[in-house]
């Protein structure tokens, strides 16, 4: 029971969010509001015909939005490959450790059992 | 601790990592209703694993894993096992919704079953119930494995 | 054995010459007889990605950044079985020929009859890079670590040792701390 339950916490223990984690965070919280537009802007705005408004609206966000997108894509990409890496890295020297010292604990215990002799 | 909550239930970073700015971005909405370190421990404790749950239930596509569906370790070991700690990880998180809080709780915060039962709204007994059985249903699928690992 | 031992994890491996990586393709097979499989292959730009996102805040992969800092590369492959007899011993074998070229030698083999675990451990002291072997293998459990690369035995050895997590209990009742206000 013990046992489990140390293995329990071992495998359970606390996991480390990605290093820019707080500060992902704070750039949320701090975004700011949109600026409200002065009156004269709304007024520009509502005279404008739509048809011309829409259409330069369109255009530019058909260019912005895209490589805004691309590029935020490839950011959060990177970073989900580099954490798979580095998970598979911390676990990969985990086992390479494990082993070494299990073979390192069974030599020492056989030169125990030879001093015993 | 919200993040790693989060992972060992979830086990998938991305969504582990949404779902804690989730909490930390409402802690920022209510900061001012947090009256002490311990209420703030509480407080982040108890939105997390709620959030955990609704993301399952929203989630209900998700293959849920089974119990059984998932390979028992081919060996017991005493020394910090890494594939053992990973095969318990996927079994926990095999476990249903509110077992697999608890248990997380228990083990990867160290709290009583006391303080699990206030922090999720339920009954002491039901907590250590659900300790019970799923420490048993964790027990019997490794003490189904034979021998000691490959040194 | 144990002058062996002390002399060999005193070691730090490095001589002139080139290490490959070991050729393991041949253990895929296996995949599909095993409960469960990993299979973990980093080398070059992906190496150095892994390193670059171990936090310098945890310990533990503070430990690990320094230990695979002159790595080439990290190679593991574990098989985990239901039954007994699943590999055979043409498949470890394939793997200990390519341990019997110049500049890799075997420092420890350890041999259970009673139990079936056998574990070996090679070090290539013929390349400008070293390298690290590691094969386990009992009746239900295969592994293979391939490791190009300086490393220092010492550090590998207790970054895999007991991390001694203290044991505890259900119904065990801990002193309460003072306060605790619910939200």
């Amino acid at each position: 029971m013990s046992y489990l339950e140390d293995d329990l916490k071992m495998a359970l223990r606390r996991t480390e969010p990605p290093e820019d984690f707080a500060k992902r965070v704070l750039t949320r919280a701090n975004a700011p509001a949109p600026p409200e537009p002065a009156w004269w802007g709304r007024l520009a705005v509502l005279l404008r015909p739509p048809r011309v408004q829409w259409v330069a609206l369109s255009i530019v966000a058909s260019i912005i939005i895209p490589v805004a997108g691309v590029q935020y894509r490839k950011e959060r990409q990177l970073r989900a490959e580099g954490e798979k890496a580095r998970e598979q890295l911390v676990f990969a020297v985990r086992v390479a450790g494990s082993k070494l010292h299990h073979v390192q604990q069974k030599v020492l215990e056989m030169g125990r059992m030879d001093t015993r002799l | 601790m919200v993040f790693s909550l989060a992972y060992h239930f979830l086990r998938d970073r991305g969504l582990a990592e949404e779902l804690a700015q989730e909490v930390f971005l409402e802690l920022y909405r209510c900061l001012d209703t947090i009256e002490s370190r311990a209420h703030l421990v509480f407080w982040l404790r108890k939105v997390a694993s709620r959030r955990c749950i609704d993301q399952t239930r929203r989630r209900a596509f998700w293959p849920k894993l089974r119990l059984d569906d998932v390979p028992e370790p081919a060996a017991k070991i005493r020394e910090a096992d890494p594939m053992l700690s990973r095969a318990l990880a996927r079994l926990v998180a095999s476990l249903p919704e509110k077992p697999r809080l608890v248990v997380i709780l228990r083990y990867q915060e160290d709290l009583e079953p006391a303080e699990i039962a206030q922090l999720l709204d339920m009954p002491v007994a039901t907590v250590k119930s659900h300790l019970h059985r799923s420490l048993d249903m964790l027990r019997d699928k490794l003490a189904r494995t034979v021998g000691e690992i490959a040194i | 054995m144990k002058i062996i031992w002390s002399l060999t994890i005193c070691l730090l491996v490095g001589a002139a010459g080139y290490a490959q990586a070991l050729d393991l393709k041949n253990l895929d097979r296996l995949s599909a007889k095993a409960s469960d499989t990993t299979d973990v292959t980093l080398d070059g730009s992906l190496l150095k990605l892994a390193a670059k996102f171990l936090s310098a805040n945890d310990p533990d992969q503070a430990k690990i950044k320094k230990l695979v800092a002159e790595l080439k590369g990290i190679y593991v492959k574990t098989f985990e079985f239901e039954n007994e007899g699943a590999y055979s011993e043409s498949d470890v074998t394939a793997i200990r020929s390519q341990l019997k070229s110049p500049g890799w030698s075997r420092i420890v083999t350890v041999h259970s009859s009673k139990d079936g675990d056998n574990a070996e451990v090679y070090l290539n002291t013929g390349g400008s890079d070293g390298g690290l072997a590691i094969i386990c293998a009992n009746p239900k459990q295969l592994t293979v670590v391939n490791i190009v690369g300086k490393i220092d035995l010492d550090e590998l050895s207790e970054l895999g040792g007991n991390l001694g997590v203290p044991k505890i209990d259900i119904e065990k009742e801990k002193p309460k701390p003072p306060k605790k206000e619910d939200d």
